[in-house]
């Protein structure tokens, strides 16, 4: 059976690679004042900004050599605070095609990965769509 | 020595992903392993020259995220260090910025004119 996508106010798709630019930072920007507005967001995830959730990122940045004691959070860390922080509000999917094609697929346990097919159904699901990049 | 010569034209990539671990992160330990780096800055990356408050705290989550990297920062540290820096004329003006004040020690260099000097240089290479 069909999952049940909930209603969001917002799909998010990030479809760009992270480090390429500073999009994946205005895109969580913009959740983040979303979620403090009031509002419901899904994101969904392709290609390889399917490796911002990754287990194996840990919670924190490797450390940095020049400034030994500060703490820099990785995006695995960012999204589970995004996801902890508003939990009725927020909810991140993966592309399992996607996720699997970049030998990434050990996710955060609460990213919910989807079919390419599936994307229709979290569409459908929000009353607006912003792509972000290209894949 | 000779020194090397690194060209940096892409700016602004993965505040989030990176934090720390950027170009000039990485052109610090250049300077030190390769005996003296000079920096070449074009394109988008001639506005890390330019004098900006620093970078803003951003909330994500519940927390508030001060670690983003500050290529002003970076780039005053570099020079401190006795990296050489330049930034393109025309790159700037075509930021509207011909006019803006440049941070302390960074010279402005006419495109091409860099090139000219390649061979002084032991290696050239893009960062």
């Amino acid at each position: 059976m069909a999952r049940k996508i909930p209603h969001s106010d917002v799909l998010v798709t990030l479809m760009g690679a992270p480090h390429e630019s500073d999009r994946t930072t205005s895109a969580l920007r913009l959740v983040q004042a979303l979620l403090e507005r009031g509002n419901s967001v899904a994101v969904w995830t392709c290609g390889y900004a399917t490796l911002l959730t990754q287990r194996s990122l840990g919670t924190e940045k490797p450390r940095n050599l020049a400034d030994w004691n500060t703490a820099y959070p990785s995006t695995t860390g960012l999204v589970q605070d995004l996801l902890d922080t508003f939990p009725e509000r927020l909810r991140w999917y993966g592309c399992r095609f996607c996720s699997d094609d970049r030998g990434a697929d050990d996710h955060l346990p609460s990213v919910v990965l989807r079919p390419p097919a599936g994307y229709a159904a979290n569409f459908a699901a929000a009353d607006r769509t912003l792509m972000v990049g290209v894949l | 020595m000779a020194r090397a010569l690194a060209l940096v034209e892409k700016a602004y990539r993965g505040a989030l992903e990176k934090q720390f671990f950027d170009s000039l992160y990485l052109a610090t330990e250049l300077h030190r392993q390769l005996g003296g780096l000079d920096i070449l800055l074009r394109g988008r990356a001639v506005t890390y020259g330019i004098e900006a408050p620093p970078v803003p705290a951003l909330r994500m989550g519940s927390r508030t995220l001060d670690t983003l990297s500050d290529p002003r920062r970076d780039l005053r540290a570099l020079i401190a260090a006795g990296v050489g820096v330049w930034a393109e004329r025309d790159a700037l003006a075509a930021h509207g910025l011909q006019e803006a004040p440049l941070l302390d020690g960074v010279r402005t260099v006419a495109d091409g004119e860099t090139a000219a000097r390649w061979p002084e240089y032991r290696m050239v290479f893009y960062l």
